[in-house]
Formats: C-alpha cells, structure tokens, sequence
C-alpha cells in the first residue's frame, strides 16, 4: 500500500516532537544564560534565567498531555510506539536540565559578590560549552534517529566528567583560603550541575538508541564506574 | 547564541496546531436532544437521553451491544418511522426545531440529515447513476458531471472511478463501496452526515481510509457516528457519548452515562462506568 | 506412530464405502428423474410436430377458414385473434398486477398484506370457467361477444400471477436498498420507483411471462365470450374474435382430417409461441444480469 494513511495521527506525532525540539531549543538558552550570568557574576541574568523555567516547565506539561492524548487515542504500536517513550523520557530529562540551569542560577546570585577564581570561571565556560554541545548533539540525533551521534555522546560526557573532577580538585587548593571557600563550595555544586546535565544528555541518546533498536540498553563504560 | 540578557536572544518559531482548538462554548449545536425516549412497542429501547451535538465536529456514540445506539441514530432522521411500533417522547431539536413536531415532512428531515450504513447498500445502478439518482429525484439536476465528480472527490474515490463510471457498482471493493455511498450521501448537500458502523463490515486498510475520510469531511459537515469499535471512537471523534444498559424490571434499556470531549473521555473519564468500559473490563 | 495412524485414519474404511455407493445411488436416482422430465417435454414437442408437419403451410398462416364443402384455407383469423386478445389482457392486468404487488410490498400494514395475499391465491385457483361464466353473466349477456370482453376473463387469470410473481420478488430486495434512497431524503414512491422495481425487474419480466403463456393457452373462458363464428381477421378488439385454443377443439371436432392437422398445427403454433417468449424472457434476464455485474 504506497499511499499514506492516519494522516491526522502523523500531525499529532509530528507536532509533539517538534514541541520536543523547541523545549530543547529553550534549555540551550538557558543554559547558555546560566553560564553567562555565572562568568559575570550577574544577578539580573540570573533572575531571568529563573524565571525561564517557566516556559521549559509549561512545554513539559503540554507535552506530557500531548503524549497522555497520543497514548490514549492513537493506540500507537511498533515504531510509533518507542517514539512515544522516547520522547515521553527525552521530555523528563529536558526538563530536568532546565532544574539544574535554575540552580545554576541560583547559586550564582548567592555568590555574584564573592571573590571569583579566574582559572575555575574558565573551566565552566569551558564545561558548559561542552554540556551545550552535548545536547545539542542529543537533540540532533534523536531528530535525524542518528545511533552513531547519540552513542558519541558518552564521550563527550566523559570529557565533561573529567573537567568536573579538575574543578573539585581545583576547589581544594584553594580550601585554606576563606575568602574563597564559600564561593568554592558552592562552585562545586555548580560543577555538578553541568556535569549531571552531561548526563541527562546521554540518556537522551539511550533513547535514541531505544528509539531505532528497540533494546532497552544503557550505553554503559567503564569510567562511569570510577564515580565522579 | 551569546546573549547577555534572556530577552536578547531571538524568539524561536513555535508551530502553530493545525487544527482550531476544540471548545464546544463558540459552536452552534446541530442536534439537541431532551428527554429522548425511544419504544418499540411496550419494550423501551433508549430512555431519557439529553445532550447536544456541535457544528462540523465529529460526535461519536460508543457502548455495549443492545443499549440503543443505533436506535439512537437513527432517530436523529427519523428513519425509525419506517418501524410501525416505534414510539418517540422527548424532542429532537435539529437547529431549534423538534423534527417530531406536528407538520415536518419527514423525507425534508431526510434531505438534510443524510445516513451511510453498516453495510454497503449502492443502488443496483450504474457508479455514475448511484450519485446521480439522488440528485436527480430531488432536483439538483444543474451540472450533474460536476456534482457527479465533486461528491467523489471529497469521498476520496474520484481516482478510481473516474475511468469506468458506468460501470455497475457492484464491481467495486468493500471499502470502495462505502466510499460511494458516502459519496452519494454527501452528492445531495446535507447539513449533516450520519454514519452507523461505516466500517464495521471492513477490513483495516478499508477502515482507515474511511477514519481519514472522516477527518476532512467534517470541514464540510457534521458528523455523528455510532461504533462498537472505541478505538475508532477514540481516533476519529471530538466529542464522544457513552451510553450504556440500564436494568429495569421489565429487562433493561439504554441511557447516556458520559458525554464529554474524547480526549476526556479516554484518559480521565468522570463515570466509573464509562471507565469500565473504555478499559474493557466490562462488556 | 503407525501405531497411533488407527485412530487418525482418513483412508477409506467399510463405512466410507456404504457412503460412497449410497451417494452414487440417489445422484443416479435424481439424474434419471430430470431426464424423464426432459423427455416428457421433448416427447410432446415432437409427437405435437410430427402431426402437425402436413399441415404448416402459407395459406395456413394467411388464410381464414374455407367456406363449408371447400377444401383449403387457414387460421389466420386465430391467430390475429390470440394476439389482440393476449395484448389487451396484458394492457389490463400487467400495471394493476404490478401495482398491487406494490401495495402488498411497500405500503399495506402486515395483516392487510397477508390477507390480499390469501385472496390473490385464491383467485389463481379459481377455475377458469367460472371466470368465463362470470365474464359472460357480467359483460356478455345482452350486449354480444367482443375480444376485449375476453380480454377481460384473461386479464382476471394473469392478475394473480403477475402480482404474486412481483410481490414475492419485491420481497426479495433487501431493506437496505430501500433504507439507502429514503435516507437520501426520496419520498416513497420515488424510492419504489426509482430502486425497488429496477432491482425487481427480473423476476417481474418472469412473471408477466408465465402469466402471458397461460393466457394464450386458455380456453374455457373464452368459450362465452369470443366466438368461433368469427371467421375474418380482424385487429378491431370490440369485435368478437377467435383464439387458438378454442379454434383446437372446435377443428378437432370437425368430421374433416385436414382440420384435425390444422388443430395440431395451431398446437404447434401455440407450443412454439410459448417457447420463443419463455427463452425470450430467459435471454433478456441473463443480458440484464450481465449489466448489473458491470
């Protein structure tokens, strides 16, 4: 049968995935703001990268509708079906990202007037470029079902996943310094943050995996056993 | 992307839906029914029913066998008039008139609420006469090709017909056929199409050729269909209306239980009979 | 395995044998009947032609009787006679027919149907010389014979024919048909037009046929009401006329052996008259089947 058929259905699929890639489009630019406000210790930035999430958080909740309606309507099976998940997981995990650029944000206004380590600014601006790359290259696969893009992103994660490292390392030499400390701290969390989006992006490439194999698979390595 | 501030950064495209957003508040209802009880005989087939249907959405009507949908139906045309003990109460407001008012000429009903059936039932005529008949008897005999051709088109059919329309249509598929009695239902311009089981005697492919059908159709007219299949329901219809039997003592009868946005419907329905029932747990 | 095959066997067993030879027995029985039924009409056909051979001949077909004490002459009246007064019966009795199978069918409330049913049945087993003699009491007595007034007899004679022969096949055409034009917003009677009688068309066309054959056959109605003095041909149906059946017995009844082979010749002529119209029908049926298969 060449011709095509439920072309309302195809509409709805198509809409809720595009709904997808324009959340995703949303958490670059915050994260993008996060990292900017964070570099220069800007308050206001930061407020408005809050405020932002209010739009990550209300295309998640039409989005989660959007694929309750898919689910109960449609009865989407085979391909249809892991798309659905796919995106009803990929959705979960954009959203988380948004969470952790808030807090971002939000550690960043604790701080904006403390002392700031010049060598540990550059590492985020670094690491975030990275965590950027990372989902942009997720967001990318997932749209093009690309396997091969979305398992580079354990690589990638783990170059994020070493950065976090120098950053805790970098923390503690400067511990005896306690016009520092607090700042360093609560860099730490910040350094965590970029690194746990890293890996929300790499679970979104699992579910590209899933999405064109149908296996249920975590894309496991040996350095996410090292902690960090 | 290097914004210094949120507001710097372009605003991205958001797509538009394709659809207007469903909202029954705006929309004039076609049908309205109040107190509708349908008897045959001494035997009550569908009491007390009371709900709207709107302008061009489709309107689904889903339940159990035996709890009246068709009957149902098939009062909304007064096809039920050709059952000698059948007994309407209640009115049936199409546009603000009760159609079972003293004066209405039934087959004036008939012209503007038009019916495709469960199975396919073209005439023993000619694809091209099949249409044609019905514009013909009641004088819409101006451009009769051009009808001809319109009504198949818009039934999604005019491509495979259009090389043999003398043809009998006897010759054609299943689904061909239904196809051309919705044709010919929609060939003599109602306000409104009923469709009973359309694709219950079909197979998938059938099916969903006529579920797509649907979907453009109800640009052009409002649609009521009643279906034993809720899947169909939950694919095809904005509104849906669940009616189910209730136990008298005299046997049972059906009633509407739920009428609600599909949508609703299937993900949170307010009845625990209705939920029962979209969930197949009970018949 | 083999062991398990005793249970399982489909090959053949005494029982299947017994089955075998019984089938072959009532296929031969009913084989043999159809042939004797094909024989009897084959028989009659051709011990029917052989008597009558001598005597188709032109003058046959052209010619009226001949004068008393001449030799020679024809049927030519008869014939003329059978055709003017078979198409007037038809001109009466087919639409009444059709229109009160139509009523039986489309319209009657289901108590009214049985009982015009009961009394069309009636009617078709009424003897045909009771028709006669009503025709005759009724029409006939005072005012002379005329072919329409025979007409008539035969029209009351194909009436239940034709009707019952329509209304069973009405009966036939599904609801749905009738649903699908009404649901178009077509009144009744356009719906009974326009689809319902269409559909039927086979089976009214088989009808009207029979009911035809059997007019043309009859004679005991027409022994009152047409006359066998009437020996010129004449189209004019108000004049009283001859028709072939009636002319078979009263030529069979004459001291004179040319007419008894012209009365078996008028058999043949009314055999053959009958044949061509029933294979005639037959033929028009499967060529409009043909059209609705597309």
């Amino acid at each position: 049968m060449a011709e095509q058929m439920r072309a309302t259905f195809q509409d709805e699929l198509e809409q809720v995935e595009a709904a997808l890639q324009e959340e995703g489009d949303y958490v670059l630019r915050s994260l993008r703001a996060a990292v900017n406000a964070l570099e220069q210790a800007d308050a206001e930035l930061a407020d408005e990268v809050i405020a932002f999430d209010d739009e990550i958080d209300s295309r998640y909740f039409s989005i989660q509708e959007g694929i309750q309606s898919l689910l109960a309507r449609q009865t989407p099976v085979a391909v249809d079906l892991r798309l659905v998940l796919a995106m009803l997981h990929t959705n979960l995990h954009l959203e988380r990202m948004g969470d952790y650029c808030v807090t971002i944000a939000k550690l960043t206004k604790l701080a904006s007037d403390a002392e700031q380590d010049e060598r540990l600014v550059q590492a985020f601006e670094e690491m975030g470029q990275r965590a950027e790359e990372m989902i942009r290259v997720a967001l990318d696969s997932f749209q093009r079902r690309d396997l091969e893009g979305a398992s580079s992103l354990v690589d990638l994660d783990e170059l994020i996943d070493r950065a976090n490292r120098r950053a805790v390392e970098r923390v503690l030499d400067f511990a005896d310094d306690e016009s520092k400390r607090e700042w360093g701290l609560r860099m730490i969390i910040v350094s965590r943050c970029l690194e746990r989006i890293g890996d929300h992006a790499v679970d979104i490439g699992e579910q590209t995996a899933y999405l064109v194999t149908g296996e249920f698979r975590e894309f496991t390595d040996a350095s996410h056993q090292a902690g960090g | 992307m290097n914004p210094d501030t949120m507001q710097e950064v372009a605003p991205i495209e958001i797509a538009q839906p394709t659809e207007a957003p469903l909202s029954t508040a705006d929309r004039e209802p076609v049908f309205q029914t109040r107190d509708l009880t349908i008897s045959y005989g001494k035997s009550v087939a569908v009491a007390d029913v009371s709900f709207s249907m709107y302008n061009h959405l489709v309107t689904a009507i889903i339940g159990p066998s035996g709890c009246g949908k068709s009957t149902f139906l098939r009062s909304l045309n007064r096809m039920n008039d050709l059952v000698p003990s059948a007994r309407v109460e209640g009115e049936v407001l199409y546009h603000d008139q009760n159609i079972y008012a003293d004066g209405v000429d039934p087959v004036e009903v008939r012209r503007r609420v038009g019916m495709v059936f469960q199975k396919p039932n073209p005439f023993p005529k000619s694809i091209y006469d099949n249409v044609a008949w019905g514009l013909r008897v009641l004088g819409m005999k101006d451009d009769l090709d051009g009808r001809v051709e319109r009504a198949l088109t818009q039934a999604a059919l005019w491509d495979e017909v259009k090389d043999r329309l003398k043809k009998s249509a006897f010759g054609l598929s299943g689904g061909q056929q239904q196809r051309l009695c919705i044709a010919r239902a929609i060939a003599v311009e109602p306000d409104v199409v009923l469709l009973d089981e359309p694709a219950s005697a079909l197979d998938p492919i059938a099916t969903s050729k006529i579920e797509d059908l649907i979907h453009e159709l109800k640009h052009e007219y409002t649609l009521v269909i009643v279906t034993h299949n809720m899947q169909q329901a939950a694919r095809v219809a904005d509104m849906t209306a669940f009616f189910s039997l209730e136990r008298t003592e005299s046997g049972g009868h059906g009633v509407l239980v739920e009428y609600d946005e599909t949508q609703k419907i299937f993900t949170q329905p307010a009845d625990k009979r209705t939920e029962g029932y979209v969930t197949g747990r009970f018949g | 395995m083999a062991a398990d095959a005793g249970r399982y066997s489909l090959t053949l067993s005494p029982r299947t044998r017994r089955r075998k030879l019984v089938n072959l027995f009532m296929q031969a029985l009913a084989t043999l009947a159809a042939l004797s039924a094909v024989a009897v009409l084959v028989l009659v056909i051709v011990s029917v032609a052989q008597r009558a051979f001598g005597a188709l001949t032109w003058d046959f077909f052209t010619k009226t009787a001949a004068t008393f004490g001449e030799s020679g002459g024809g049927v030519a009246n008869a014939l003329v006679g059978t055709i003017v007064l078979v198409v007037v019966a038809a001109v009466m009795a087919i639409p009444v027919g059709i229109l009160v199978a139509v009523y039986i069918s489309e319209f009657a409330p289901p108590r009214i149907a049985t009982a015009t049913k009961l009394v069309l049945d009636v009617l078709n087993g009424l003897p045909s010389i009771i028709i006669g003699i009503f025709v005759f009491g009724l029409l006939v007595l005072g005012s002379g014979q005329a072919a329409w007034k025979g007409s008539f007899a035969l029209a009351i004679i194909m009436l239940p024919l034709i009707a019952r022969a329509t209304q069973e096949v009405l009966a036939l055409v599904p609801s749905t048909l009738r649903e699908g034009a009404l649901g178009l917003g077509a009144s009744r009677w356009r719906t009974v037009v326009g689809v319902v009688l269409p559909t039927s068309i086979g089976g009214i066309l088989t009808g009207t046929v029979l009911a035809v054959a059997r007019a043309a056959g009859e004679t005991a109605p027409l022994l009152f009401t047409t006359s066998i003095a009437a020996n010129v041909v004449t189209w004019d149906p108000r004049q009283p006329v001859l028709s072939i059946p009636v002319d078979i017995f009263a030529l069979s009844e004459s001291p004179d052996p040319a007419d008894h082979a012209r009365a078996w010749a008028l058999g043949f002529v009314l055999i053959a008259f009958v044949l061509v119209i029933s294979l005639g029908a037959r033929l028009l049926l499967v060529r409009h089947q043909k059209k609705l298969e597309g």
